[in-house]
């Protein structure tokens, strides 16, 4: 797998180029800000990239619109948006826009375990990764009339994975069980909270992001 | 009793002046004789022209006269009459059977009369000359003027003059006959009358057109005839160019005669309207003083001053006591205007308590020194003062809001560097004992590893705490995205249900989004502490303000939160704290 790193701070640039290429994956280039990121990516065409969200000029969300240029752009390659911060505004604006082959990573979890490739895989085959920690503060918020009380102890499990963007096959073998049954718990999970959706549309993890940030559904 | 005496002196010479005049007047009118063969005045020649003439040159004495009762008109009284007398010496000049000697001192008079409307022009409204350009030009026509009729008087023998028809016949002063140098300064007259002429009609459109509003209308009724004046003597000039020989009785000369003795007549009437213009400012302004010793309402002197002055252009500064600074009635910091209009200062003792700045045209300075006596004066102190308190509860506000920004901005930076600093090198250090880890594995030291698990899980949970921490220092999402962006963030890790309805989507000022955010954290916290099960959170903007609403179904509420109105306030704003509700309004441009 080739990918490119933007990142402007080089103390982390590195680190994350030196994980990447021990875990056996090749960086063919690395950018400083949006522009050169660009540049290398229409040059190089990876499969995907790693872009820091806070890049220079502004500091503020250059990553989130070099992404949307990039999934325009070129629909194959997928792009990881690494942040210091847990800002579902964030995650969910990144998915408005392109909710597959896009994710959403704190830069702290990019150095446990297999996470940085097993994200950038994912990514790559087209899915969508959303930090856990983000999903876990969704969860956590305080709600009048708390539509998660109706689901199930499992229903919340699967709807908690959902919400990282895991396929069905992977919460399956997250959870030792059958795509059946995940595909079966799903649908109820979409209609106990209201959401009129496909469920298996790629817009599905967004709506329930939305959903669980108090959100009404017709607002997506 | 020596002051009876001082004042009999002038008022005799006053006396005989207007005898004086009065003879002059009466010898030109009598002049005046239709009969002859060959006219040697316009008023003989044509049946209109005579009472033309003499409402001409008794206008301008009488409204001199009448000038010369008021004392800031006495100037152009004193110019006005001269005029006058100057316009029938063409009269007497052509006196047939008059004494020569008055024929000849007619003669030597009448060419005056152009250069005094130029001064007087000039010299409007007050009857000073205000600049050196102006007392050059008049001076250069006083100077020509004399200099050809000087030299007329010397040098022309009226028998060998080809073109007289006034005086054919007698010069008292002839010294040296020169039909060369009369011609001569004939020229001479022609062509610097025409320059006197077309001066006076462009610099009357000037000031004209500079002038204010309420300027023009006291400058017309007087710059206007003058300018007419000039205009005439232009076509006289130019007629004479085409047919040196001036005669009475062709339609051009009679037309341009009837011209300037209409605009001569008008130019008396605007003196008559000039001067009649001060007995009323004069009743408006002592009015005004009687006004401004009852202590009128605070921050109306300046409106009470333009209504008396008729100057609705009038501004009143008053200097700080510190420094040099000007403010207005209103405490605001106030730079000098660069011109067009004078600076009167009003001073008690040695200090300038006030400084009025007023157009020169409608107001006098001595006018408006009479407006302000000393009784008046104590109004003014009393304004001073109070825009002095009003600039320095501006300061005040600025001061505190300096504070509350100086903090908020020691805040940011300090998110900044956690954020730039500690955070970063707990990063790498986490890349580190990763790698360390990955090496460790290889060895196939279980113990290593263990260990360095742990090491990890510290730093994730130091890397959490401190991301946590400096959140509540300050949430760096408010500078980058904005109030809406920022408060979802807080509503989702609040301590108890918030309802966030619509929140305003457009960008304010740092200071603004800072303490809005502030308020609902706080009212968020403050309804948690009093066992509330909810809170709705609404920012609106509505015109002009941000209006932020927090109401909430806890107890009532003990404490009214003043360190929220305190930094409300030093936004300008209001923060109201109801039991359960609250209710927050900032100016944001």
């Amino acid at each position: 797998m080739r990918v490119v790193v933007a990142e402007d701070v080089m103390l982390t640039r590195e680190g994350i180029v030196r994980l990447l290429e021990d875990a056996g994956i090749e960086v063919v280039a690395q950018a400083q800000d949006a522009e050169s990121l660009l540049r290398q990516v229409r040059v190089t065409q990876p499969d995907a990239a790693v872009v820091d969200i806070r890049m220079p000029p502004t500091h503020t969300d250059e990553g989130l619109v070099a992404t949307q240029q990039i999934r325009t752009e070129h629909p194959a390659i997928g792009v990881l948006v690494l942040s210091q911060y847990v800002e579902p505004s964030y995650a969910m604006r990144l998915l408005e826009e392109h909710p597959e082959g896009v994710g959403y990573l704190l830069k702290q979890r990019v150095f446990e375990g297999a996470v940085l490739v097993d994200a950038l895989r994912r990514i790559a085959d087209g899915e969508t990764v959303v930090d856990p920690t983000i999903v876990a503060r969704l969860f956590g918020r305080r709600r009048r009339e708390d539509p998660l009380t109706e689901l199930t102890a499992r229903e919340r499990e699967v709807l908690g994975l959902l919400a990282e963007g895991l396929s069905n096959r992977a919460i399956a073998s997250r959870l030792y069980v059958t795509e059946r049954t995940v595909e079966a718990h799903v649908k109820q999970i979409f209609l106990k909270l209201g959401l009129d959706l496909n469920p298996d549309s790629h817009r599905r993890v967004l709506a329930v992001l939305a959903c669980l940030r108090g959100e009404r559904p017709d607002e997506i | 009793m020596g002051d009876a005496r001082f004042a009999a002196g002038p008022r005799l010479a006053m006396l005989t002046a207007a005898a004086l005049a009065l003879a002059w007047a009466i010898a030109a009118i009598v002049a005046i004789d239709p009969g002859a063969l060959s006219p040697t005045t316009y008023a003989a020649a044509l049946p209109a022209a005579k009472p033309a003439d003499i409402a001409a040159g008794v206008g301008l004495i009488l409204a001199g006269g009448l000038a010369g009762t008021e004392e800031r008109a006495r100037r152009l009284g004193v110019l006005a009459v001269l005029a006058g007398l100057a316009w029938f010496g063409a009269d007497l000049e052509g006196w047939e059977n008059g004494p020569p000697f008055l024929r000849s001192v007619g003669a030597a008079v009448s060419p005056f009369m152009l250069a005094l409307v130029f001064h007087i022009a000039l010299a409007l409204p007050h009857g000073r000359l205000r600049s050196t350009a102006a007392r050059t030009a008049v001076v250069g026509a006083y100077g020509i003027t004399t200099a050809v009729s000087l030299g007329r008087g010397l040098f022309r023998d009226p028998l060998l003059d080809l073109y007289c028809w006034r005086n054919c016949r007698d010069n008292s002063f002839l010294v040296h006959t020169d039909p060369g140098i009369a011609s001569a300064l004939g020229d001479v007259w022609l062509w610097s009358g025409l320059a006197i002429a077309l001066c006076l009609i462009t610099f009357g459109g000037h000031r004209l057109v500079v002038a204010s509003g309420p300027g023009r209308r006291v400058l017309l009724p007087l710059l206007g005839p003058a300018m007419l004046v000039g205009a005439t003597h232009t076509a006289y000039a130019v007629t004479l160019l085409r047919t040196p020989l001036e005669n009475p009785e062709s339609a051009n000369f009679a037309a341009i005669f009837l011209a300037s003795s209409l605009s001569l007549a008008l130019l008396a009437l605007g003196l008559v309207w000039n001067v009649l213009r001060f007995p009323r400012t004069r009743a408006r302004v002592a009015q005004l003083a009687s006004e401004l010793g009852e202590a009128p309402p605070p921050g109306t002197l300046r409106e009470a001053l333009a209504a008396a002055l008729g100057d609705p252009g009038i501004d009143v500064l008053y200097p700080r006591r510190d420094s040099r600074q000007l403010i207005d009635a209103d405490g605001r910091p106030t730079k000098l205007p660069p011109s067009g209009r004078s600076a009167a200062r009003i001073t008690r003792g040695d200090r300038t308590i006030a400084l009025v700045l007023h157009d020169p045209v409608l107001v006098d300075e001595a006018e408006l020194g009479r407006a302000l006596g000393s009784a008046t004066k104590l109004s003014v102190e009393n304004e001073a003062l109070r825009a002095e308190g009003l600039a320095q509860l501006h300061e005040l506000g600025a001061s505190r809001t300096r504070i509350v920004e100086a903090g908020d901005s020691a805040r940011r930076g300090l998110e900044r560097n956690l954020h730039d600093g500690a955070q970063q090198r707990l990063l790498a250090l986490s890349y580190d004992l990763r790698l360390a880890r990955a090496g460790a594995v290889a060895d196939r030291d279980e113990e290593f590893v263990a260990v360095l698990d742990t090491a990890a899980d510290e730093t994730t949970t130091a890397l959490d705490e401190l991301r946590e921490l400096a959140h509540g220092i300050y949430p760096a999402i408010l500078t980058e995205a904005g109030l809406a962006v920022a408060l979802a963030t807080l509503a989702d890790g609040a301590p108890l249900p918030v309802e966030l309805g619509d929140v305003a989507s457009e960008r304010q000022p740092p200071s603004v989004e800072t303490t809005a955010y502030v308020t609902v954290a706080e009212a968020i916290e403050d309804a948690a502490r009093r066992g509330a099960s909810f809170a709705a959170v609404r920012v609106a903007r509505e015109g002009s303000r941000l209006v932020i609403a927090v109401d909430d179904d806890g107890a009532p509420r003990s404490s009214r939160l003043l360190h929220l109105a305190d930094r409300v306030g030093a936004l300008a704003g209001t923060l109201h704290v109801g039991d359960t509700d609250l209710r927050a309004e900032m100016p944001c441009e």
